[in-house]
C-alpha cells in the first residue's frame, strides 16, 4: 500500500511557565492509503499532540511529517492552511459544529473554504456521504436540534464533503453514549470500506480497536506498540524508544 | 455562504446586534441632525439677508456674522453719515432680536421705509405695515406654522404685539417690529445692531466698501454676496471646525462602539474560528467574515440613523417650525462613509486578532 503520511523522528515540546514539557518524543510511524488507523493511549500521552501536527494544526519542534512525501513541518502559516483545506478533515470529540448554522450550512461552509460547494462531482459525494451517514433528512436542523449521534454524524459529513486524502478524529465517540458510539464507529467503518477513505482515529478508549485495521499504541510521547505488519517487514526507520526512556 | 454566516451570527446576538446598530445609527444621527441644524440655520440665514436686497453690510467692531448673535450696537445717526457717502442710495438700519423660547426666532427692528428701500419692499399676502409701536409683521411660514393671522395677538420676549401683516419669506427674519419698540425692548435707544446699504451702482461695491473700510477701521463691513456664498457654503471657519468636532465625535462613537462589540464578539467565538481554522479557513478569510459582519451592522445602523434624522427633522420642525433642518444627500453620502469606515476601523484590531488565533489553543477555548 501508498504511504500517505510518515513522520520521522518526531519531537514537540511546550513550555509550561519555565517548564518544557516533551509531548512528543520521538515518533515514527507510517500511515497508508486506506488505512483505518487507532492511535490509543492514556490521557498525557501526546496522541492529540500527534494529531495535531498530523492535521497540520501545529508544527513540531523537531522531526518531518511527510503528507505525500511533502515535509508540512517546513511549511509557512499559509500553506499548512492549505494542507487542512485541501488534504485533512477533522472530527472532535465535541463535534465543533458552527452553532448558529444549521447542518446543512455546516457542511456548505467547509465546502466553501475549499472552493468546492456546487461542483456536480462533489456534489454526487456528498449525497452518498449523507446517505451512507443517515442525516439527508437532519439537514436544515441548528446542531441544538440534533441528538448527540446526529451531531457527530453532520461533523464527519463536514470533514469528508471535500474528499480529504486523511479522516482525523479526536476522541470521536468520547461525548457519546454506546448506542451511538457503535453508529458511529461503523460508519468510519463503512467510510473506509466504501471509499476507501484513510483514517486516523485517536482514542484513549479500547472498544474503537475492533472497528480498526491497526492499533498505534502511545506512551510517554512515543509509540510503544504498533500492529502494522507491512511496518513489521518495511521498517526502514529507527526502533522506537523504549518505553520510559 | 458568508452572508449565510454572517446573517446568522448577527441573529444569534441580538443583543449586540441591536447595540451595535444603534450606536452607528447615533453616530449617523449626530451627523445629519446637528450639522443639519447648523448648516440649516446658517444658509436660511445666508438666503435670508440676501433676500433684504441689500449690497453692504456693515456691523459693530467684533460682530458677529450670524447677525442675530451680536450683541454690538452702534450709533442710530452712523446711518446718515452713511447716506452722505457717494454711490450710496439707501440705508437701513436694523435692530436684532432673538426669541430664544421658540427655537431661534429672529425678530428685525426696522423703519419699513428705509428696509423697502433696499428692494422691492415686503410682498404683503394679508394686512400691511405697523401703524403702532405694539405692531408685529411676520412672514408666511412663521404665520403657517404658529397659525397666526392678521389681528392675532402674539406674546414675544415679554411684550404683546398685534399682528398687522402677514409678507412673504425671504426678508432677513421672519418677524419685524417697529425699530424704536426693538431698541426700547432692548434699552438701547437710539441703536442700531446692522446696517443695510444700498448702492447705486453694483460694480462698485468693492470701491465702496474699501471707502468705507478708511472711514470706519475697526468696523464689519461685508459684501452681501460673499456673505451669502460662505453661509451657504458652510465656508466659515468656526464653522468648519464645529462640523470637523462633530464628525470627529461621532467617527470615535462609531469606532468605539464597533471595536467593543466586535472584540466582545470574537473572544466569544475564538472556537468557532477555530473551527473555521482547522477547516483550511485562511486568515484572510477570517478577517473578511469580520470585516464583513461589522459593515453589515454599520451599514444597517446607517440605514436606521438616516431613517431616524429624517423622523427627528420632523419632529424638531414640528415642536419649532421655524427652525431648518438641510439633510443633504452629500451629507447622507458622508455619514454613510463615515459609518462604513467606523465600522472598519473599530473591527480591523479584532479581525486581526481573529485571524491570528491559534488553531488548537482556539479549539481547546471553553
Amino acid at each position: 500500500m501508498k504511504t500517505l503520511l510518515e513522520t520521522i523522528d518526531l519531537r514537540k515540546t511546550y513550555k509550561v511557565g519555565k517548564v518544557q514539557v516533551e509531548a512528543l518524543r520521538g515518533v515514527n510511524l507510517r500511515i497508508h492509503e486506506g488505512e483505518l488507523t487507532a492511535i490509543m493511549g492514556p490521557s498525557g500521552c501526546g496522541k492529540s499532540t500527534l494529531m495535531h501536527i498530523l492535521g497540520a494544526m501545529t508544527k513540531p519542534t523537531e522531526g518531518k511529517v511527510l503528507i505525500n512525501g511533502q515535509d508540512i513541518g517546513t511549511m509557512s502559516d499559509g500553506q499548512l492552511t492549505a494542507v487542512r483545506r485541501d488534504k485533512i478533515g477533522f472530527v472532535f470529540q465535541k463535534f465543533n459544529l458552527l452553532p448558529t448554522l444549521t447542518a446543512r450550512t455546516n457542511i456548505d461552509v467547509a465546502r466553501h473554504i475549499h472552493g468546492t460547494a456546487g461542483s456536480n462531482g462533489h456534489d454526487d459525494h456528498l449525497a452518498e456521504i449523507l446517505q451512507l451517514l443517515m442525516i439527508e433528512d437532519k439537514m436544515g436542523r441548528r446542531p441544538s436540534e440534533l441528538s448527540g449521534g446526529e451531531q457527530q454524524r453532520v461533523a464527519i459529513a463536514r470533514a469528508v464533503a471535500n474528499k480529504p486524502a486523511i479522516l482525523l478524529a479526536d476522541e470521536p465517540t468520547g461525548s457519546l453514549d454506546s448506542r451511538n458510539s457503535d453508529i458511529v464507529l461503523n460508519m468510519f467503518r463503512q467510510l473506509n470500506q466504501r471509499f476507501k477513505q484513510t483514517i486516523i482515529l485517536v482514542t484513549h478508549n479500547p472498544e474503537l480497536v475492533p472497528y480498526t485495521d491497526r492499533l498505534i499504541q502511545m506512551r510517554d510521547g512515543v509509540i510503544v506498540n504498533d500492529n502494522d505488519s507491512s511496518w513489521n517487514t518495511e521498517s526502514e526507520l529507527a526502533p522506537q524508544p523504549a518505553l520510559g526512556v | 455562504m458568508n452572508r449565510q454566516m454572517i446573517i446568522a451570527s448577527l441573529k444569534a446576538r441580538p443583543v449586540r446586534t441591536t447595540v451595535g446598530v444603534l450606536a452607528v445609527a447615533l453616530q449617523v444621527i449626530l451627523m445629519l441632525v446637528i450639522l443639519g441644524l447648523t448648516t440649516g440655520i446658517s444658509t436660511e440665514t445666508g438666503k435670508r439677508t440676501e433676500g433684504v436686497g441689500a449690497d453692504i453690510l456693515l456691523q459693530a467692531p467684533n460682530s458677529s456674522l450670524i447677525l442675530a448673535l451680536s450683541q454690538s450696537t452702534m450709533a442710530l445717526s452712523y446711518g446718515d453719515k452713511l447716506r452722505q457717502f457717494d454711490g450710496i442710495k439707501a440705508v437701513a438700519p436694523v435692530f436684532t432680536l432673538v426669541n430664544q423660547g421658540a427655537g431661534l426666532e429672529i425678530v428685525y427692528g426696522i423703519e419699513p421705509e428705509s428696509f423697502d428701500a433696499m428692494n422691492e419692499g415686503f410682498v404683503w399676502h394679508k394686512g400691511g405695515i405697523f401703524k403702532g409701536p405694539d405692531d408685529l409683521v411676520v412672514d408666511d411660514i412663521y404665520a403657517q406654522a404658529k397659525r397666526v393671522k392678521v389681528g392675532d395677538r402674539v406674546e414675544l420676549l415679554n411684550h404683546t404685539f398685534t399682528v398687522t401683516g402677514v409678507v412673504e419669506h425671504g426678508k432677513g427674519a421672519r418677524l419685524f417690529v417697529p425699530l424704536k419698540t426693538a431698541q426700547e425692548m432692548a434699552g438701547q435707544a437710539d441703536k442700531a445692531s446692522l446696517f443695510f446699504i444700498k448702492v447705486k451702482d453694483p460694480q462698485q461695491v468693492k470701491a465702496i466698501i474699501a471707502e468705507l473700510g478708511k472711514a470706519l477701521p475697526t468696523y464689519k463691513i461685508t459684501d452681501v454676496k460673499e456673505y451669502t456664498t460662505m453661509m451657504m457654503s458652510n465656508n466659515m471657519a468656526a464653522l468648519d471646525a464645529f462640523i470637523s468636532t462633530v464628525v470627529f465625535i461621532s467617527l470615535c462613537i462609531g469606532v468605539l462602539v464597533i471595536f467593543l462589540s466586535m472584540y466582545t464578539t470574537i473572544t466569544e467565538r475564538t472556537r468557532e474560528i477555530g473551527i473555521l481554522r482547522s477547516m483550511g479557513a485562511s486568515k484572510g478569510f477570517i478577517m473578511s467574515l469580520i470585516f464583513q459582519e461589522s459593515a453589515t451592522i454599520c451599514l444597517i445602523g446607517t440605514v436606521v440613523g438616516i431613517g431616524s434624522s429624517f423622523l427627528i427633522r420632523t419632529v424638531i420642525q414640528s415642536i419649532f417650525p421655524t427652525l431648518m433642518v438641510m439633510i443633504t444627500a452629500d451629507w447622507i453620502a458622508k455619514a454613510a462613509m463615515f459609518a462604513i469606515l467606523s465600522g472598519l476601523i473599530g473591527s480591523f484590531y479584532p479581525a486581526l486578532k481573529a485571524a491570528a488565533q491559534d488553531p488548537v489553543e482556539a479549539l481547546a477555548y471553553e
